[in-house]
């Protein structure tokens, strides 16, 4: 009987052990840059200069939107949100280098998920289309929202968010 | 020694259980991953764990209903009756994170599933109940019908479905903890939904070297947030 409670135990401190709280900043891995990339053809707009002042991030936006003055950043030194009004839909470019959960990476089910996750995922839920992935130790996001979710082919159809993941460039962010 | 062995055995025989659970005067809650039997799929049994410790409830007022919009009385795969049905606006709560759908979702069973919980307000009235800041922090973005809050802990929340016209906030606006962000409805753009807050919780996890953003379940953060809300310590 003994036995059995200390194997339960056991059981219930591992489990709890998996998840060790507390959060913190990823470490952005500076050296996988590709600095010609870094070089504007012509200089960005004040909006989003100003606005990516002090992100400490390397700061992706699909090159073709990096010259709309039309954007709304809202950023600090960990994150940056970057959005655009389209017709009859949102556009989100996201980056964000906290950690809110340290896992213990002998935790298989999140070693598991890391292990399999692809560089780049394209998610359609909740009447999205969402492009995630991840970039020099960071976790990044584009999000398109429609108007019409049923019927808008940039919501149901991934076409558009692969064009905007593979036109992505660096636009800002410093260490 | 005794008494840790109770607590440990009492867990256990709380996380197996189907039964529902009490708190205050009439508020009931099915555990953690417990969805509706039968065809919902399978949610996360047994993990109570609270990933957004401290938050307040994102409806401004009780009562509020956490349950299934799909397989409630009304839902596309529920019984058939209305959706303003009062066995939907009652207790006990059922989680509905993880219920089936056809998207990824890591922490799901299966690897697809609901991304968030479905909470119905105290009646079946749009545009009458507020949501509110679930911590302080910061609108990151508006979109058709969601609002993005990016909390202190640097956890994102989102509130989908709140009515477009009234909303209290704007992009890039800091927030008070339970401050009015929208009043809660059917909006999904031009195909309208049932009423009710979709409320999702995404965090990155760090795994080792590496780490992942994910969204996390919520019900058990929104147990412990609904039970100081009924204490009238939000």
């Amino acid at each position: 009987m003994h036995s059995i409670f200390w194997r339960l135990i056991f059981f219930i401190s591992l489990s709890l052990s998996f998840l060790n709280g507390g959060g913190g900043v990823l470490d952005v891995d500076w050296s996988t840059i590709d600095k010609s990339q870094q070089k504007p053809s012509a200089p960005y707009p004040d909006v989003l200069t100003i606005g990516i002042k002090e992100v400490h991030l390397p700061v992706y936006l699909t090159k073709s939107y990096a010259y709309d003055e039309n954007m709304v950043v809202v950023a600090d030194e960990n994150f940056y949100s970057i959005s655009f009004e389209l017709e009859g839909a949102s556009l989100l470019f996201e980056g964000d280098k906290t950690f809110q959960e340290s896992v213990d990476p002998t935790n298989p089910e999140f070693q598991k998920i890391v292990k399999q996750s692809p560089p780049v995922e394209y998610i359609g839920a909740e009447g999205m289309m969402t492009a995630e992935f991840t970039k020099h130790g960071v976790n990044y996001a584009i999000t398109i929202e429609c108007e019409d979710p049923k019927k808008d082919k940039r919501c149901s159809e991934t076409d558009l968010i692969k064009s905007l993941y593979n036109g992505l460039a660096m636009v800002g962010g410093r260490p | 020694m005794r008494y840790f062995l109770l607590i440990v055995s009492l867990l256990l025989l709380t996380a197996c259980s189907q039964k529902t659970e009490y708190n205050g005067k009439d508020f009931a809650y099915y555990p953690a991953g417990v969805l509706k039997p039968e065809k919902s799929g399978k949610g996360r049994v047994g993990d109570k764990y609270i990933y957004a410790p401290g938050i307040r409830f994102p409806i401004e007022s009780a009562p509020a209903y956490i349950n299934s919009q799909v397989y409630g009385v009304g839902g596309y795969l529920g019984p058939k009756g209305s959706l303003c049905d009062q066995k939907n606006y009652q207790y006990p709560w059922r989680d509905n994170y993880c219920e089936k759908r056809g998207w990824k979702m890591p922490l799901c069973t299966g690897g697809k599933g609901h991304q968030g919980v479905d909470i119905r307000t105290a009646t079946c009235e749009k545009k009458k109940y507020y949501a509110v800041a679930v911590e302080k922090g910061i609108i990151t973005s508006i979109g058709k019908y969601t609002v993005k809050l990016r909390g202190k802990s640097g956890r994102t929340y989102r509130y989908l479905h709140l009515d477009s016209r009234t909303l209290q906030v704007r992009k890039g606006q800091k927030v008070k903890r339970g401050q009015r962000i929208g009043l809660v409805s059917n909006n999904m753009g031009k195909t309208p939904t049932s009423i009710h807050l979709h409320f999702d919780m995404k965090q990155t996890i760090k795994v080792g070297t590496r780490s992942k953003s994910v969204f996390v379940p919520p019900y058990s953060s929104l147990v412990d947030a609904y039970k100081r809300l009924l204490q009238g310590r939000p």
